[in-house]
């Protein structure tokens, strides 16, 4: 199999890696972004006083959990033109994207949030620290703080989901294999390649984890 | 026209429980094969010899640096240019055990070194062989702490069977697909697939919670 | 300054405060003591509303407390309250911890509250320390940062839960020496505390508590050398053992 490897044609169809490269950064990014966003404010309903928002977050959080983003991505993909709503595919695998991380992230922070002292909460209350301003300054800095490692790892399972894009003729990294695959009966040299930049990708954010673990340690004495 | 289509639906039902069906014995397979894979990996990544550590650990970071749908195409489209010819269920149940492995090779790794290193000095010192050690000392101790990311981890290989649709395998993702272009109302039929996977998926999420929450008060316990 | 009307408390079924009646002047320093369990700390968080109250009146600076429709953020702003394990900001230096509330709360300028901060952290004697994590303080020190905390909002009452139970017993002068310089100054003051030294040469008035109840209210002096029930009787010859 080695031995019939073609470089040659890697670096020919290089120019739409780059290109596809690109495109699952800024989708990853933009996902991102809007995930942890999302991730906030769903979490600030699961943990808000009234019954009926901690509910309509706990639906939206077990929902996503508990199916999975192929399907959740065909949902929107096939289901909002029913309902009239033609957007660029782009657009709806952002969308999937981001609603399913969302939720993993609302996750993530109510684990980090848990994990601060109720003194804490306390001392803020004392000093007459509104509920935002103690959100604000006191749990969320904490929290993101030890929730720092799972966030980047949830980040580096988002880049990959991403690639489910390409089924929805997204033409991002894997869609750059399936193409290569498909002109020139290359699998190898297609899909072999699409993995080594998720690598390239995946080592730079668990480098990125490593590093701020590293930097956050003092703080964590406490 | 929504309620003629729901009928559809309905009449599709058959269709849809082989589909779920063919999601459980996709993921049944690669959990039993990917559980034995994974732990004699996990145990060996948590104290074996040095070179098997390192190439345990590569191969770990293989499977999680890359989206396990390149992973599959890699497995259906190269292995037969390697001259091995593989059916979509084989190719399937091969990518997700070796997914899975992977995964339960750190949950099981992390929770053998979780144990204090006081308990194994105990044990040899006791004159216990090192298979005794592991067999009744460190894993009975190790398992409070690998149970529920195991559970967590039987969820998501659920969920990333979905993606063996891609390679035509007729799971209920690939049921929602081939109706979804008879039945053109992606909210409904996705909504289905959805809800069975919601099914299988839920009780387990909860069952993980639940040992988790146990482990937390055994480990105050002690 | 501060009046307890009739109070009284429940923890689901465990009826932790009992008809509580009591005056706080302003410019006081009243020493709460009493076995664990009985209910000295639960008295004082009643003050800022940490803890609700079921029945009675709770009177601080001629505001009911315990009225659902008062705001109670400015009610705290003028009470400081110490803990006993400080609840110090970990991720904030000491600077930052004393300074948070007078910019987000009283919204002074952050070079005004700066200054604040600085002088009231040299005023107990961590001058050297405003740029320190609280990680690297040690709990005499941590404590200390945070009656300076309370302090900076230039509140009226200060209260204190047990500030020096959590310390090593050689930092726990350094603790209350400020206090003492507080309480010289005029600050309306509750403590609850096992440091009959320090409430001996500091309170107006001892309040003894055991089992929900205020069982004795008295001059330090008094309560010491002649306390009036058996169960004040017993308890001093507990912790005077040792």
């Amino acid at each position: 199999m080695l031995e019939t490897f073609n470089f040659r044609v890697i670096w020919e169809y290089m120019p739409l890696y780059l290109k596809c490269f690109q495109a699952t950064l800024w989708l990853s990014a933009v996902s991102l972004l809007g995930a942890i966003l999302v991730g906030i404010i769903a979490c600030a309903m699961r943990l808000s006083q009234s019954r009926v928002i901690s509910r309509i977050a706990g639906i939206y959080i077990e929902s996503i959990r508990s199916t999975p983003l192929l399907a959740q991505l065909y949902f929107f993909y096939f289901g909002l033109p029913s309902l009239g709503l033609m957007l660029p595919e782009w657009v709806t695998g952002v969308i999937a994207l981001t609603l399913n991380s969302g939720a993993y992230y609302a996750e993530i922070i109510r684990a980090g949030i848990q994990a601060i002292p109720y003194g804490q909460i306390e001392a803020g209350i004392s000093s007459g620290l509104s509920y935002f301003q103690r959100m604000r300054y006191i749990i969320l800095p904490q929290a993101l703080g030890m929730t720092i490692r799972p966030m980047l790892g949830q980040a580096i399972v988002l880049v990959k989901d991403s690639s489910l894009l390409s089924l929805i003729s997204i033409a991002e990294l894997t869609r750059a294999g399936q193409l290569l695959t498909s002109d020139r009966f290359m699998p190898a040299e297609g899909f072999l390649t699409t993995a080594a930049f998720y690598l390239i990708i995946y080592y730079m954010l668990k480098g990125f984890s490593t590093w701020s673990e590293k930097r956050l340690i003092f703080r964590e004495a406490h | 026209m929504w309620g003629f289509y729901f009928n559809e639906l309905l009449h599709s039902l058959p269709f849809f429980l082989k589909g779920l069906w063919m999601t459980v014995a996709v993921s049944g397979l690669s959990l039993i094969a990917g559980s034995v894979i994974g732990f004699v990996c996990g145990i060996i990544r948590a104290s074996g010899n040095k070179i098997l550590r390192f190439i345990i650990g590569a191969w770990v970071d293989l499977i999680r640096g890359t989206p396990f749908l390149v992973q599959i195409f890699i497995i259906f489209f190269i292995l037969p240019s390697a001259g091995i010819e593989l059916e979509a269920f084989p190719a399937a149940v091969i990518a997700l055990t070796n997914l899975t492995a992977s995964f339960i090779c750190e949950i099981v790794a992390g929770g053998i070194l979780a144990v204090p290193s006081g308990q194994r000095e105990a044990a040899t010192a006791s004159g216990l062989s090192a298979y005794q050690q592991l067999r009744y000392i460190i894993l009975p101790q190790a398992m409070r702490t690998i149970m529920p990311p195991l559970v967590g981890q039987y969820v998501l290989l659920v969920k990333d069977s979905s993606v063996v649709s891609a390679i035509g395998v007729v799971d209920i993702t690939r049921v929602g697909w081939l109706t979804v272009q008879r039945i053109p109302e992606g909210l409904m039929v996705f909504g289905l697939v959805g809800l069975l996977y919601f099914v299988i998926c839920y009780p387990l999420i909860n069952l993980s919670n639940f040992l988790e929450r146990r482990m937390a008060v055994t480990s105050t316990r002690l | 300054m501060i009046s307890f009307r009739n109070v009284n408390k429940w923890f689901g079924e465990l009826h932790v405060l009992r008809e509580i009646n009591l005056e706080v002047a302003k410019g006081e320093v009243v020493v709460v003591c009493g076995p664990s369990g009985s209910g000295k700390s639960t008295l004082i968080r009643c003050i800022n509303r940490l803890e609700p109250i079921q029945k009675g009146e709770l009177v601080v600076d001629d505001m009911d407390v315990h009225d659902k429709k008062i705001n109670m953020t400015k009610i705290r702003a003028e009470i400081g309250f110490i803990f006993q394990s400080f609840n110090l900001y970990p991720h904030m230096t000491a600077l930052e911890n004393v300074t948070i509330a007078p910019i987000r709360v009283r919204k002074i300028p952050k070079e005004e509250a700066g200054k604040l901060g600085r002088e009231t952290l040299t005023r107990v004697g961590l001058g050297e320390r405003i740029k320190s994590y609280p990680a690297q303080l040690s709990g005499g020190q941590q404590q200390r940062v945070a009656i300076a905390r309370g302090l900076c909002m230039r509140p009226k009452i200060m209260l204190f839960d047990e500030p020096t139970s959590a310390l090593d017993p050689e930092m726990i002068n350094e603790v209350l020496d400020v206090m003492r310089d507080l309480a010289k100054e005029g600050m309306t003051m509750m403590v609850v505390t096992h440091e009959m030294g320090f409430a001996r040469e500091v309170a107006n008035r001892v309040v003894f508590m055991d089992d929900g109840k205020i069982i004795e209210v008295a001059p330090p002096n008094d309560f010491f050398t002649n306390p009036q029930t058996d169960r004040g009787k017993f308890f001093l010859s507990s912790i005077l053992k040792h």
